[in-house]
């Protein structure tokens, strides 16, 4: 009785929902092409960037891009703080590893050779095209976040594997390279001011050939970011090496 | 085509809530994410598409799978 | 066009009511990852229409889709799977405590143990 109730509510929810959105989906208005327009004839001129996502996200919003570095931070550190309590409590439960130990290896039926041996040799390849993605941001498809992800998930398979043993998956050195790339960011964001270009401007002044180096830079750092921030998160999640 | 493409994308979306396993639920919610890259690329937005593709297929999954993990697989409903 | 705007409306729907009347928190998340994803089709959907080509400039190359809203759903997704991350770790500390994932049984044992 009770359980039919609630769905009669959550139907009726859904019901009124559906009517407050009814008009915009009937609408027929046009999307508006101005920005599309002004974009197209200024942003190469403007920030250096022929990629035109890029030049919006780095170049004209830049202060959007430092406050989602700062609302990634914040969710790390939470997230991180929750972690750590979880691994205090319960410290008599087996922590699951990336590397298993071994002797335990022959038991553990999910583990096989077959993924540490692949996921070894594909982590190399995928961190180099990370950095392809992060590098030419600004005259492709791609740029700080995206390769950010995907160096991300290349430290990930570098864990997974047990063949190559490398600093990258020390979550001291990841925390290192980020509380590094976050203060090169905010001496790149008030570097502008100096050079009378403004907060977040581009010091070099626009319309020599420079220009896009600026764009560069800020992809490179935000890359590192990303994606050392989100592998220690995912690194710590699965118990995997604690520096010491 | 974008048409299809929403109809397996809610129908991924539906199985996904409706499923008892988590697991397969979670597997449902990686192909929904690679099917709307795969959208985004025919809307002309490969730069959403990478993004989507890296982040809704990769860190997601592993994300949800290390939750599942460390709670209970079943759901009631 | 109305078809399209009706099915993702539907798929937001979808995840609006797995938010409120799922019962188990895990697919509370699911619903929020759901809720997302329709949010980011409908802006490129709808950004996407005035224009045939990539926004990225060259010879050749005319007219251009909309690049704001590719560019502020970039950000979007990027914030997405911090939310998940956060909310599935508080979901696993919640389970931790209280031994359930279903939100009437994690409410009838914290009331029992105040």
């Amino acid at each position: 009785m009770k359980r039919t109730l609630f769905i009669i509510k959550l139907i009726f929810i859904l019901l009124i929902l559906a009517l407050a959105i009814f008009p915009v989906i009937l609408s027929s208005h046009s999307w508006p092409v101005v920005s599309r327009d002004y974009l197209y004839e200024n942003a190469l001129s403007d920030t250096g960037a022929v990629n035109t996502v890029s030049s919006i996200y780095l170049g004209y919003r830049a202060m959007d891009t430092l406050g989602e570095t700062l609302v990634l931070l914040v969710s790390i550190t939470g997230t991180m703080g929750i972690l750590i309590n979880l691994g205090r409590e319960n410290e008599e439960e087996e922590a699951v590893s990336f590397s298993l130990a071994p002797e335990k290896r022959a038991t553990n039926a999910q583990r096989t050779h077959l993924l540490e041996v692949v996921a070894s040799k594909l982590g190399p390849v995928v961190l180099l095209f990370g950095f392809y993605v992060m590098l030419y941001g600004h005259i492709s498809p791609g740029g700080g976040f995206q390769g950010g992800v995907i160096v991300a998930s290349a430290i990930v398979f570098l864990a997974l594997g047990t063949e190559t043993q490398t600093k990258l998956t020390n979550t001291n050195v990841l925390g290192r390279i980020e509380s590094l790339s976050f203060l090169v960011l905010i001496i790149a964001a008030t570097s502008g001011v100096f050079f009378e270009s403004g907060f977040f401007g581009n010091p070099i002044k626009s319309g020599s050939s420079l220009s896009a180096n600026f764009i560069i830079l800020l992809n490179i750092i935000i890359g590192l970011k990303v994606g050392t921030s989100i592998a220690v998160m995912c690194i710590a999640m699965m118990g995997g090496r604690r520096g010491h | 085509m974008t048409i299809l493409l929403l109809f397996l994308i809610l129908a991924l979306g539906s199985f996904a809530l409706l499923s008892r396993d988590l697991l397969h639920s979670v597997i449902a919610l990686s192909a929904l994410s690679m099917l709307s890259a795969l959208m985004f690329t025919i809307l002309k937005a490969p730069d959403v598409a990478i993004t989507e593709a890296a982040v809704g297929a990769g860190i997601s999954t592993i994300i949800f799978v290390w939750a599942i993990r460390h709670t209970r697989r079943r759901s009631k409903d | 066009m109305v078809i399209e705007r009706i099915l993702i409306f539907l798929l937001a729907l979808v995840g609006f009511s797995a938010i409120v009347g799922a019962k188990n928190i895990i697919k509370k998340v699911f619903g929020l990852n759901i809720l997302n994803a329709a949010v980011v089709l409908l802006y490129i959907l709808e950004g996407s229409r005035i224009g045939e080509q990539a926004p990225i400039l060259g010879e050749g190359v005319t007219t251009i889709v909309d690049p704001v809203p590719q560019a502020l759903m970039l950000t979007a997704i990027v914030i997405g799977v911090c939310v998940t991350a956060l909310a599935l770790a508080l979901a696993v500390r919640l389970y931790k405590a209280t031994g359930s994932l279903e939100i009437d049984t994690i409410s009838e044992r914290l009331r029992s143990e105040h």
